[in-house]
């Protein structure tokens, strides 16, 4: 069964390095077929890629697993360090009743984005990444869960004091390691609402930018545009690109009601180490071969 | 050649639309807002006029024509949320912006009704409304479009998007503030008051720049706190310890919970404010200013010009936010700068608006116990002492009410929220004023922050088996009333009136009504579904007259109403924009 699948992943990997060679303006309608066999897919190609060329490859790795534990806090991750001039990735989960998930704009950061998700239902998880020329290079996983991540009220309204808390920032930054990347992680306090509760409006963050603190001014280092389905508190790892003067990273962020998000990131302490790496291990999960 | 002509001609012709595109992207200026009384195409401003005389030039409704005034839709504001619904919408090309309860704001196609977009704001569990979950209405400028919630934020929208600009926090949600009333904008300030006079908060008249949010001025209204412009303080407001002993100046209330009117030709402020804190007045001997009073504010850094007390040392909850109406008193051949409010204490006051001093005081309802009358040389009230709660017994007897007494006006005001009008053309306010009465007395209390800070208990009570509310025309050179309409429920809606010789108010049984200006007599009405508690508006579009009114019943009579919320008890909740207009024939 394994091999089976082994072996049809990379059939597809073949047709879709194919594509790009041979066909590489691709119109919106056509394209190859989906390997995970999504329902959705054709309809999300056109939304989200409208018009632009779309290949599967596998050098995209998704990760997340076979089967959500918390619907409403799935794991995933991205990783596009294996193509270059990686200007923009976007997560989907195609049976959410909010497929797109962020678009990430990694400026000079790394092609590398891990957060948590909710899932409605059982469905295909993807990461697409687009390169300079214009290409969307895609892959993704089949996540198996039980139902209802996206209209669950958020546990935190279950505490009095929720609103006290919304955009409270815990975040670390590790020193750059052999791949000259340093690790941000950042945790956000927000019940994330998707607004799908009868009753409460949604509630959720928009966007978060982070940009370096230098005496020469606050580059942008990296930029998210976050959507409903990511989760409640939500957690983001990026892999980012300090200047070699930065005295601080600065996050700001705001939510779709106009609430902001402010926070200083000290630079890691000169004994500090480089944080473990959380790419893929076993790329071979990631459908897109 | 002719292709080139015709191409000419479609260059000159994109060029056009899009010059007139550009001006209606671009919204309204201050300029439109000053004008925006006389602009019978939009209705830009709450009060219908930065006057707020909530009058129409408009004709082609009149006494006559109304009958045939038909709906033409009816949007539903959805959700679970119903109660008070007390907005008056906004109009500006072709799309009514209207506020609905739970800090709701939509905007609808004004000629299908459809909704373009609707922003829904995410209120903490804690929020302290005191009298219902309202909001009185949006205000617009330029690109944006704003509104006040109930956890005190102030948010500003892109009008075409609905998408959030920017969210200030205007004050501590846990302190018992909130914010109900619709913003006021003039020359590019957006200014505001504040709710939460039930909890001993600080009054506060604030002006923020309208394009970014960020404060300009703060004057608190009690006496004692000191008042800031562009970052720094600036003055005390009045003189510390004047009229309120000790520390109770910290917690002096005076909420400006009703927003505030604007004289372009004095370019004078007007904010009312509320109830001093603790209700119970033997706490705090003094005149307790500026509570319950009237006060002119320069608009350019919130110092105050004048202030005129409508209930010195207040102890029935005689909460002086009620609107100043400026408008031309015609009297002994003189043209006066005058200013009209009806008060919640029961008098309808003339105020010069040059100098805060009154020209005449009268009752608008039939029964006021706490004072004999107002005396018009010193302009203060001459008291009934004996009207006056008692003091809570103290020592060991330390949880003993105080003397109860019955006292008319109820608390809830000959007159509340709702917006009166002013006919510059029959030279008569409409007042929709309540004839109640109550019995209050005094209980011990003590201030903790974020809890009630009443210090008295009371129940409300009907004055008459037949009526409470009554729409009157009163006629500010007389003091004299001219007509009435009595409704059985209390009038909680406000009032319209027109160049058509037309009055238009709402009522809590359902009833938009219509009534002739000068003679009172009902014209038109229609029901709405449920309780009429906002302010009509009209405007004319594509050649035809239109009138706008929320239904959706609540405010504060269901919640504080005493005997009388068991008359309305049976009133079903709404929540909807009704448009109607007059068809070309």
């Amino acid at each position: 069964m394994s091999n089976s699948v082994i072996r049809f992943r990379s059939a597809l990997c073949r047709g879709g390095v194919l594509l790009l060679a041979t066909a590489a303006p691709a119109v919106a309608g056509d394209g190859p077929a989906d390997p995970l066999g999504s329902v959705m897919w054709e309809a999300l190609r056109d939304q989200y890629f409208a018009g632009a060329p779309v290949v599967f490859d596998g050098r995209v790795k998704v990760m997340a697993p076979t089967s959500a534990e918390d619907t409403r806090a799935v794991p995933l991750s991205v990783d596009a360090t294996a193509l270059d001039r990686v200007v923009e990735l976007v997560a989907i989960a195609d049976l959410n009743p909010f497929p797109l998930v962020l678009r990430y704009h990694p400026g000079t950061a790394s092609p590398y984005i891990a957060t948590r998700i909710k899932i409605q239902q059982a469905t295909a998880v993807r990461g697409a990444a687009r390169t300079a020329d214009g290409v969307w290079h895609v892959s993704g996983v089949l996540v198996d869960a039980a139902g209802g991540g996206c209209s669950a009220p958020p546990a935190s309204y279950a505490q009095k004091d929720w609103a006290d808390h919304v955009g409270e920032v815990q975040a670390r930054l590790w020193p750059a390691g052999d791949e000259g990347t340093a690790r941000l992680r950042l945790r956000i306090r927000h019940p994330n609402d998707t607004g799908l509760v009868d009753g409460i409006p949604a509630y959720f963050i928009e966007t978060l930018s982070v940009s370096a603190q230098t005496a020469g001014g606050s580059p942008e280092l990296a930029r998210i545009d976050s959507l409903e389905p990511v989760s409640e508190n939500p957690v983001f790892s990026l892999d980012v690109r300090p200047p070699p003067d930065a005295t601080a990273l600065i996050l700001r962020g705001r939510d779709n009601q106009g609430g902001e998000i402010r926070a200083t990131i000290p630079m890691p302490p000169p004994d500090a180490r480089p944080a473990m790496s959380l790419k893929a291990m076993d790329p071979l999960r990631s459908v897109g071969q | 050649m002719k292709r080139l002509v015709s191409t000419l001609a479609l260059t000159a012709s994109l060029a056009a639309f899009s010059a007139t595109g550009a001006l209606a992207a671009d919204g309204p200026t201050s300029d439109d807002l000053l004008k925006s009384a006389t602009n019978t195409e939009a209705v830009l401003t709450y009060g219908m006029g930065p006057q707020a005389q909530r009058f129409s030039p408009l004709t082609d409704l009149n006494a006559d024509s109304v009958k045939k005034l038909v709906p033409v839709w009816s949007f539903s504001f959805g959700g679970e949320k119903q109660r008070g619904q007390e907005a008056q919408p906004i109009v500006y090309d072709g799309t009514i912006y209207v506020t609905g309860s739970y800090s709701r704001l939509y905007a609808v196609d004004a000629r299908t009704g459809h909704k373009k977009w609707e922003y829904n704001h995410r209120l903490p569990d804690g929020i302290m409304p005191c009298c219902d979950v309202v909001n009185r209405g949006a205000a617009i400028y330029k690109d944006k479009i704003y509104f006040s919630t109930l956890d005190a934020r102030l948010v500003a929208l892109n009008r075409e998007t609905g998408k959030v600009v920017w969210n200030k926090k205007l004050a501590e949600y846990k302190e018992g503030y909130s914010n109900t009333a619709a913003p006021l904008i003039v020359d590019g300030k957006i200014i505001t008051g504040n709710s939460g006079g039930e909890f001993g908060v600080i009054g506060m008249v604030e002006a923020r720049d309208a394009e970014t949010g960020e404060l300009v001025w703060q004057r608190p209204t009690i006496e004692g706190n000191m008042g800031t412009l562009n970052g720094k303080d600036s003055t005390v407001t009045g003189k510390t310890n004047a009229s309120w002993p000790g520390d109770m100046y910290k917690t002096g209330g005076g909420a400006t919970w009703l927003g505030g009117t604007y004289d372009p030709e004095t370019k004078t402020l007007f904010f009312g404010t509320g109830n001093p804190a603790p209700w119970n007045s033997h706490l705090r001997p003094g005149d307790n200013l500026y509570t319950s009073s009237t006060l002119a504010i320069n608009p350019d850094n919130g110092e105050i010009k004048w202030h005129y007390q409508t209930t010195p040392h207040d102890g029935w909850d005689f909460d002086g936010v009620n609107e100043f109406v400026s408008f031309d008193l015609k009297k002994d051949g003189k043209v006066i700068k005058a200013g009209g409010k009806a008060d919640r204490n029961g008098f309808f006051y003339v105020i010069d608006r040059n100098n805060g001093k009154l020209i005449n005081a009268s009752p608008f309802v039939t029964k006021i116990t706490w004072a004999k009358g107002i005396d018009i040389e010193t302009g203060r009230p001459i008291y009934n002492d004996d009207n006056r709660p008692g003091a809570p017994a103290t020592g060991e007897a330390h949880d003993a009410k105080g003397k109860s007494v019955f006292s008319a006006p109820a608390f809830l005001g000959a007159k509340n929220w709702m917006p009166m009008a002013y006919n510059p053309q029959t030279e008569l306010f409409y007042v929709p004023a309540n004839e109640w009465g109550m019995d209050i007395w005094n209980e011990p209390i003590t201030y903790k922050k974020g809890a009630a800070y009443l210090g008295a208990g009371f129940t409300i009570k009907p004055l008459y088996d037949d009526y409470i509310g009554a729409l009157r025309a009163v006629d500010p050179k007389t003091g004299k009333i001219v007509w009435e309409y009595k409704n059985p429920a209390p009038l909680w809606g406000g009032v319209l009136t027109t160049a058509g010789n037309l009055v238009f108010t709402g009522t809590p049984e359902g009833y938009l009504k219509a009534f002739d200006a000068k003679s009172g007599q009902e014209v038109w009405k229609f029901q709405t579904g449920s309780g009429v508690v906002g302010s009509p508006v009209t405007w004319k579009m594509d050649g035809e007259q239109y009138v706008a009114v929320v239904s959706g019943w609540g405010g504060a009579v269901p919640l504080w109403g005493g005997d009388v919320a068991k008359l309305v008890k049976d009133i079903n909740q709404g929540g909807s924009l009704w448009v109607f207009k007059l068809p070309k024939a």
